[in-house]
């Protein structure tokens, strides 16, 4: 547990704050033109790397759980409950 | 189970909530930045009704399915409509909003390359609602 609460503190401090921070106090100067265009367009890229990475990271993990695991595997090993009838109870 | 270890479990958690969280954040800057209005915008009113757009300028003048901007001006739309909802679309500069009844919506851009832009309807008004559109003229200010 101790170890995890070590990770949050290390994803505050690296990724949540410094994006809180960033995004309260960007674009408060008056009269500050902003190119609209260019703003919507590299943030709709920015969440498509995002859900693309998420998508390759998710479905790649999903096709190595199931070939690792698949029954054909030579590493594969029987669990304890197999052949005693114990899941069926 | 015992012996039973979860913590890919909960560093799966934080990643993705750190993940949302920087997809919110972003999205949410983003669009508090888009939303500021310049305070020397000129404001121009803009009304939808089936099937066309009137444009009003701040001198009075008004134009009908054209509208004429200067380059290197900030411009802020106050967009109506008369009859059904519409939905104000210039594409190459990416300004899109409602045109609703009895409301006025705004949104503002900053034309800066001189040229013809199609406007055109983005929200389905009836039967010539396909042809609902006008043009953008972007002309230099000197």
């Amino acid at each position: 547990m101790r170890k995890i609460i070590g990770l949050y503190i290390v994803l505050l401090t690296l990724v949540i704050i410094p994006t809180i921070e960033y995004a309260f106090s960007a674009g408060d100067e008056p009269s500050e033109y902003i190119d609209r265009r260019a703003l919507i367009w590299n943030l709709f890229f920015r969440m498509m790397t995002v859900a693309f990475v998420v998508g390759a990271v998710v479905s790649g993990t999903l096709i190595w759980l199931i070939f690792r695991f698949r029954e054909s595997n030579p590493k594969a090993k029987p669990t304890k409950y197999e052949g005693t009838g114990g899941l069926d109870q | 189970m015992s012996g039973h270890s979860n913590w890919p479990e909960w560093v799966y958690i934080g990643v993705v909530v750190a993940l949302l969280v920087w997809v919110g954040a972003e999205a949410w800057n983003v669009e508090r930045i888009i939303e500021h209005i310049p305070e020397e915008a000129k404001v121009i009113k803009v009304t939808g009704q089936q099937w066309f757009w009137t444009f009003e300028h701040e001198d009075g003048t008004k134009e009908i399915g054209e509208l004429h901007v200067k380059k290197g001006i900030p411009y802020k739309f106050e967009i109506t409509s008369t009859d059904v909802i519409h939905s104000f679309n210039i594409h190459d500069y990416v300004v899109l909003m409602d045109a609703v009844p009895g409301r006025i919506n705004t949104v503002w851009f900053l034309p800066f390359d001189e040229g013809e832009y199609p406007i055109q309807c983005r929200e389905y008004c009836g039967l010539i609602h396909y042809n609902m559109r006008g043009t953008l003229y972007v002309e230099d200010d000197a």
